[in-house]
């Protein structure tokens, strides 16, 4: 059933952060101010590769009103930072290695004042060669960026003999797939606020997607302890990844604490753009061979992947990447190489699908063109190659077994869309002239009343111009299996606190923050489900490391699960522990008691009989109940490889206008196989809201650069997607279904919604037109045709 | 020369009218209404993201018209009557398009939802029962990085379907 308001019934909740969204009350923490507040800004080095002669803050330091220069000498502690691999300088101190490094940071009574701070700090440069191709940056005559090399991590999974299965293919197919600098475009930018406090503690209000990881980083940069620094991290205006690693922190951090007063930053757009993380460009060469029933047999993959300057998670996106390219298919043999290198080129970092976007584009685009060779339907070719249930993951390794991957790819023949494309085909067949998308669309079933709206009016668009032979309709589909959770290997903590507070809020603390995607509605609507309580009875603590527990980060689509998983742990002694103290309390059995809303109520008769109030004044100690696990891990050593898989199938139609070379989306329907779900307006958010993510990926979205100066510095030349791309209809179909004993609840589905459709666009646009597109974005000119007038030579060329 | 120009700007006086109430600001003329509405009266509700004109998260009326604040110099401000997302609807009420959008989970991280619904709210005041056309039109300098926009037109969808602008509470 779809996935919309109707079909939800009351599950359909109002968000407990809505009414704050919609009335503009909510501060978001570049909201804040304080009382005697100062200003900082950051200057960033103007080249992509120098050296640092020297550095001279004096005249800005004499500005009136500038209370504070720092550079890398100003550094108490560690003068880098990095999830994972601390390089990433806080300030450079003898070399600049892209246009968003970091050499001063200001701060003054205004935001003027410190922007003229900036323009009096002289900084002498010394021009160093640019390297800003990664292929070209893996030579060894090529400038090395770091001591340990321009290749900063290199995977290589091999399996069977891969020579000797080409030489049994019967088809082979060889393509290289370029994927863009996708931005992040978080509509809110880096910025917060940092304040020292009377107590010596300094709080940080900024945007993160793990506090604890912040607050850890911090120390070390500060030199001092962790238990001396306060992160607040919610609410977030979007992230999808960009705001994991430090940004603007050690900066405010160091100045609060030089000035002894408050600071805040807020970067401008295009401070964003050059000193933010981007997805990694890559460029993905696939060389697939299939016996003649089409059975994979060789697949042999190699990546090279933009890395930019610091390590950031690049070594994961790799890893992820790597295990992507395999995908969901069974092969005799595969040999995969792959790289990531480091350049002069903008950062590249954590971006919503973690290399499996890139991976998933290459890799499906693979199975249309050997479909093609075949002379097969590209869906029946993925089916013959599918994992089974039973079958191992794509490392080989152990993964908790579901039925997803059949689930999913049955329905994108019952969907809505599959039979109006058969139809479709039917009636070209019939008449080979007429366009192919003649038919009129199949009644809606259950759409909510935007598709109404949406295809009420696209449709009379599009009836009136099918008949303009320069527009072209072409369906295209997608198959996507992925992984969840940091992997084997990486640390991957979960864990949660439930306690009946002193005022009788029942008091749900996770170490999470809320960026928008709907974690706080998912946490209540669990508890209000799981439980028996009443929204109006809960608190939901997040994003406050002092009063949180560690629950991990809020990445990898794991949030959800984990709460999920926190609570299911928590509801037996939970519940004891609150029944057995009304029990006491009431003087009654505790079996004739249960949770309800507002209190503890009667089992029989569901009338309440003590208030949560009253049950936290009348209990001698706090009733309370922690958790503490870790995410499921494959017990394999194979770093990165994942347990639990998000089954999806994507499919479109688009209209490709021939003059112009524009591609329309016209259509999509996704089924996503995640186990039950949670909160159904969040999941019908997360696939709708990342699918418009991977539209821009296909065809608009390209942070230009050129020798490490970015083109692109803000959002007239950064194309996201409008409303206008977005008429289109969208139909999201969940399967729900797990195998019985299934201990792992839901999937995630934070990421998987931005993957599939790249690659399903690619295919329609190849039905439409007949060409194949291997780089993204879709380049509008390899698109264009010349149009007959022309070609007849009616017109003078 | 700068300092007699900056002294001059100082001495400005903006006079207009913010969510009903007359409001007098000593501000350079040149101040963009952005930073006033924010860092001079503490209205965040209007957000602060491209300030050229092209995301619309600072949206707000101006005589009725939605107009980027973050474009609009506080000379053009005087005599004029500003409304903002926290004056939409009276205090502690909602506005129906508000009303609409939260039923219908028309935002996700909401940073772009008070020029959003700045901008639905104009619209709808034009015209009652726009098309596709007029709705794309309307929003096409609004963007909107979470919801890939399905959320936001099932909350039109709701508003158009209910009619009716007039404030509640």
């Amino acid at each position: 059933m779809a996935l919309n308001r109707e079909t939800s019934g009351n599950r359909w909740r109002i968000r407990p952060d809505g009414p704050g969204k919609v009335t503009g009350g909510l501060a978001y923490l570049t909201d804040l101010s304080a009382p005697n507040m100062l200003h900082g800004l950051v200057l960033r080095s103007p080249h992509a590769h120098a050296r640092i002669a020297e550095v001279r803050t004096e005249e800005a330091l004499a500005l009136p009103g500038v209370h504070a220069v720092l550079t890398h000498a100003d550094v108490p502690g560690l003068n880098r930072f990095g999830i994972a691999h601390p390089d990433h300088p806080v300030f450079c101190e003898e070399r600049v290695r892209f246009v968003g490094d970091a050499v001063a940071a200001v701060a003054a009574d205004s935001a003027e004042l410190a922007m003229e701070a900036l323009a009096r700090i002289e900084v002498d440069y010394e021009y160093l060669p640019v390297v800003s191709d990664p292929e070209l940056a893996m030579r060894e005559d090529a400038p090395q960026l770091h001591e340990r090399g321009n290749i900063q991590h290199r995977n290589d999974y091999v399996r069977g003999d891969v020579e000797a299965a080409f030489a049994a293919s019967a088809h082979i197919v060889e393509d290289t797939y370029e994927t863009p600098r996708q931005m992040h475009t978080y509509m809110e930018t880096e910025g917060g606020l940092f304040v020292p406090e009377a107590d010596g503690r300094l709080t940080v209000y900024s945007a993160t997607q793990h506090g604890l990881m912040d607050r850890m980083q911090l120390a070390r940069i500060l030199a001092r302890p962790e238990a001396d620094i306060r992160i607040v991290s919610s609410p977030i205006g979007g992230s999808f990844g960009g705001k994991d690693e430090l940004n603007v922190q050690p900066y405010g951090a160091l100045l609060a604490l030089a000035c002894g007063r408050p600071v805040k930053l807020h970067n401008n757009r295009f401070e964003s753009v050059r000193a933010g993380l981007k997805r990694h460009p890559m460029r993905i060469t696939m060389k697939t061979g299939v016996d003649a029933g089409g059975k994979l047999l060789a697949h042999r993959v190699r990546i090279v992947s933009d890395a930019g300057p610091y390590s950031t998670l690049s070594a994961e996106v790799l890893n992820f990447a790597v295990e992507h390219t395999l995908g969901a298919y069974r092969y005799e043999a595969v040999e995969v190489r792959s790289f990531c290198v480091f350049t002069n080129n903008g950062m590249s970092g954590e971006f919503r699908g973690f290399g499996g976007n890139q991976a998933l584009f290459a890799l499906e685009g693979q199975l249309d063109r050997l479909a093609d060779k075949l002379g097969i339907d590209p869906w029946e070719l993925r089916r013959r190659n599918l994992r089974q249930r039973g079958d191992p993951g794509p490392f080989e390794q152990p993964i908790a077994q579901t039925d997803g991957a059949r689930q999913v790819w049955e329905a994108l023949p019952a969907s809505r869309l599959w039979l109006e494309r058969a139809e479709a085909a039917a009636a070209a067949e019939a008449a080979p002239a007429a366009p192919t998308a003649s038919a009129a669309p199949a009644a809606p079933l259950g759409m909510t009343p935007d598709a109404d709206l949406r295809s009420a009016s696209s449709g009379t668009a599009e009836a009136a111009t099918l008949q303009l032979p320069w527009l072209k309709i072409g369906y295209g589909a997608s198959f996507v299996m992925h992984g969840a959770g940091l992997g084997v290997g990486i640390p991957d903590p979960a864990g949660g606190r439930l306690t009946l507070a002193p005022d009788g809020k029942i008091e749900a603390a996770f170490g999470y923050e809320e960026f928008g995607q709907g974690l706080i509605a998912s946490l209540e609507q669990m508890l209000i489900e799981k439980f028996g309580f009443a929204g109006s009875d809960l608190r939901l603590v997040v994003g406050d490391t002092d009063a949180v527990p560690d629950s991990g980060s809020s990445t990898a689509s794991r949030a959800t699960s984990m709460m999920w998983q926190a609570l299911e742990r928590m509801r037996e002694p939970f519940a004891h522990s609150l029944l057995q103290v009304a029990s006491r309390v009431l003087v009654l059995p505790k079996e004739r008691l249960r949770i309800g809303e507002g209190g503890v109520c009667d089992a029989a008769s569901g009338e309440r009989l003590l208030a949560y109030r009253e049950l936290a004044q009348s209990a001698a100690e706090p009733i309370a109940c922690e958790t503490s696990f870790s995410y499921p891990a494959s017990p394999v050593e194979r770093v990165g490889a994942h347990y639990l898989y998000t089954y999806c199938s994507v499919g479109v139609k688009v209209e490709v206008n021939t003059l112009t070379g524009r591609v329309r989306v016209l259509d999509q329907f996704h089924a996503v196989a995640a186990g039950p779900v949670v909160n159904p307006q969040g999941f019908l958010g997360q696939i709708e809201g990342g699918a418009s993510m991977a539209l821009g990926f296909t065809l608009t979205e390209d942070a230009v650069m050129n020798s490490g100066m970015y083109l692109t510095r803000n959002l007239d030349s950064y194309l996201v997607p409008t409303i206008a791309e977005q008429r289109g209809r969208v139909e999201v179909l969940p399967i729900e279904e797990l195998p019985d004993g299934d201990a792992h609840g839901p999937r995630g589905i934070g990421e998987v919604g931005s993957v599939g459709l790249a690659p399903a666009i690619a295919q329609a646009v190849f039905n439409a037109v007949g060409k194949r597109v291997s780089k993204l974005p879709i380049d509008p000119a390899e698109l264009q045709e010349v149009p007959d007038i022309v070609k007849e030579g009616s017109c003078p060329v | 020369m700068i300092d007699k120009l900056a002294a001059k700007q100082a001495d400005a006086k903006l006079q207009c009218e913010i969510n009903g109430s007359p409001v007098t600001l000593e501000t350079p003329p040149t101040r963009k209404l952005l930073q006033i509405l924010r860092d001079d009266l503490g209205l965040t509700g209007t957000k602060r993201s491209c300030e050229i004109g092209r995301c619309g998260a600072c949206m707000v009326l101006i005589d009725g018209k939605p107009v980027n604040s973050c474009l609009t110099m506080a000379y053009q401000c005087t005599g004029k009557s500003i409304t903002t997302i926290e004056g939409l609807a009276p205090e502690g009420g909602l506005h129906p398009v508000q009303q609409c959008f939260l039923e219908e989970g028309g935002y996700q991280c909401g940073y772009c939802t008070p020029g959003m619904i700045v901008s639905v709210t104009s619209l709808l005041e034009r015209s009652p029962k726009p098309s596709m056309e007029e709705i794309e039109e309307a929003l096409s300098g609004n963007l909107c990085r979470c919801t890939g926009y399905g959320g936001i037109l099932r909350s039109i969808s709701r508003a158009i379907e209910r009619g009716g602008m007039a404030h509640e509470g």
